[in-house]
């Protein structure tokens, strides 16, 4: 399995990268939008999962989900945003657009394999 | 004009255990202990501006050893390891968390910067216009840290910087 982490803080990407390294995801990183879209172009293999930051220059998390769910090549990722931004319109707004799943942070490992494991993308039990 | 918020210090308080918890001391054997000392010393700040219907600043500040011990459990790095870009990447990070977090409790229609990082004393780091309306303070491990809230005097968007 392959995920993407997409977000503009190096020290929020390793901390996602730590976590699903552990799940045995290969992972590959980006730091804003624009730059994870440019990198899926050049990918053969389209990862299965990308977890994604809201608030990042030149492209935000939202644009690069609406962005991914109309490229047919990439429709079948699992898009997990992964942001502070908490409140309800913007989580609706986020899951409109084609988000799967939507973490608040600060959050624990626990708390984001969990949401993995609803998706179906890691055992559950795997946090136990 | 923005509108009046009151962010209690218990607010703040919950959100940073948040991050300890989550981040900085996952194993819950060294949280940010407060003590309520507004004048408490800080070298580095980081902030996040807020604007739209509340306009102001969210501003975490620490000793620089502070700093790195929580660049160092961020990055899992060796605190000697920690360098300048790792200091900034990560108070930024923890501005933003934090900021984005204050944003929730506050009414809608409010958007939220990116974190700047000042690698400066609490006597170099100025909000113009603006007021301090609430703070966390306390020390970790020693070392002081704190979070507070900052709000624009005359509410309006234009001219402010964090």
């Amino acid at each position: 399995m392959r995920a993407m982490v997409i977000d503009d803080s190096r020290a929020m990407r390793m901390i996602l990268k730590r976590i699903v390294s552990k799940l045995n995801f290969e992972a590959t990183e980006a730091g804003d939008g624009q730059e994870a879209l440019d990198l899926l172009a050049t990918m053969t293999e389209v990862p299965e999962l990308a977890l994604i930051d809201w608030n990042m220059p030149n492209m935000n998390g939202l644009e690069f989900v609406t962005r991914v769910r109309s490229d047919p090549r990439l429709r079948e990722m699992t898009l997990v945003m992964v942001t502070t931004e908490s409140e309800q319109s913007q989580i609706v707004r986020a899951l409109a657009a084609g988000a799967h799943e939507y973490v608040i942070k600060p959050f624990t490992e626990g708390a984001m394999i969990e949401k993995l494991a609803l998706l179906g993308l890691v055992p559950t039990g795997a946090n136990s | 004009m923005s509108v009046d918020v009151v962010v209690k210090e218990g607010d703040l308080a919950e959100m940073v255990e948040q991050v300890w918890v989550s981040y900085l001391d996952p194993e819950g054997v060294n949280p940010l202990v407060p003590t309520g000392d507004a004048k408490q010393p800080s070298e580095v700040h980081s902030s996040v501006s807020i604007t739209g219907s509340w306009t102001g600043h969210v501003v975490y500040a620490s000793s620089i050893k502070a700093a790195k011990m929580a660049a160092a459990a961020f990055l899992a790095m060796e605190v000697e390891e920690i360098g300048v870009e790792d200091l900034s990447d990560v108070l930024g990070e923890l501005a933003n968390i934090v900021g984005g977090n204050v944003k929730a409790m506050l009414p809608p229609g409010c958007f939220l910067s990116l974190p700047q990082v000042v690698m400066a004393p609490d006597s170099a780091t100025k909000y113009p216009s603006a007021e301090r309306i609430s703070g966390l303070y306390g020390v970790w491990d020693g070392e002081p840290v704190s979070v507070s809230m900052w709000q624009s005097r005359d509410g309006r968007n234009e001219g402010e910087s964090a």
